[in-house]
């Protein structure tokens, strides 16, 4: 057992590993980054590195090279740690289902705690997922 | 007598020890902020290399010759005639020692 940090509430920071998306899920990630959205005022903000990162934010259905490295990144991250899965492609393969070069979906690789579904997902359900991940980790209570 | 004043200022090792420790104590009660749930000896530890492999500590560190990289780069062209010349044949050097002597001679002799 183990308490969240204080700093989940205050400062929330994300890191975001793309599994072999089109670029359309990232980019709404980005745009959730905008003035429009601005997760920042929210202490939601993105980092540069997994070892600094509360929350990784995956999309992509997990080609075979990005395998190893987001198996890497997901122990790179401390504990504890919320997985949030962006967009079709990593919930369930989308239309890369079953594709030869695919070892997706994101939870056959990795522990998922949320998925936002959509191809892709609008920033407003990416802060959504993200808010609900930790909201799950605080009602745990535990460490992944 | 614990400090010496000079025309530049004062020394004092015993308020620079004070200031060690003060900078000490700072640091440690930062640290108490920390994450304690680290996980030692696993990927938590490990350097992020944009999720690739952690290469062996020789393959990454900047050797010694690559802090002359410029300047070998900028001398390329001159230093492939250089190469190209160095054989290791002793022959080839001993010919190139005579030619140089030799060239040596010619200016001496001129230049009386
Ligand atoms: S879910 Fe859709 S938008 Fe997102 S990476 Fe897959 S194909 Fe692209």
């Amino acid at each position: 057992m183990s308490q969240l940090p204080r700093s989940f509430k205050r400062a929330l920071w994300v890191f975001h590993i793309a599994t072999g998306s089109c670029n359309g899920c990232d980019i709404e990630i980005v745009a959730a980054l905008t003035p429009r959205y601005d997760t920042e005022r929210f202490g939601i903000m993105l980092t540069g590195t997994p070892r600094h990162a509360d929350v990784l934010l995956v999309t992509g259905p997990v080609t075979r090279p990005m395998l190893p490295r987001l198996k890497r990144v997901y122990e790179q991250t401390p504990d504890p740690k919320a997985v949030v899965v962006v967009g079709g492609c990593g919930s369930t393969g989308g239309v890369f289902y079953e594709s030869y070069n695919v070892v997706g979906p994101i939870d056959n690789v990795i522990p998922v705690d949320v998925y936002v579904p959509g191809c892709p997902p609008r920033p407003e359900a990416i802060i959504d997922g993200v808010v609900k991940a930790v909201a799950k980790l605080e009602s745990a209570g535990v460490s992944k | 007598m614990t400090g010496i004043t000079t025309g530049f200022g004062a020394w004092n090792p015993i308020a620079w020890l004070l200031l060690f420790l003060g900078v000490v104590a700072g640091a440690l009660f930062l640290r108490r902020f920390g994450n304690k749930q680290y996980k030692k000896n696993t990927g938590q530890t490990k350097v992020f290399l944009s999720g690739n492999e952690e290469p062996e500590a020789s393959a990454l560190h900047v050797r010694g010759a690559h802090l002359y990289w410029g300047f070998v780069d900028g001398l390329s062209a001159y230093y492939r005639r250089v190469r190209a010349l160095h054989t290791g044949l002793l022959s080839d050097y001993v010919a190139l020692f005579v030619g140089t002597l030799g060239v040596v001679l010619i200016v001496l002799v001129l230049s009386r």
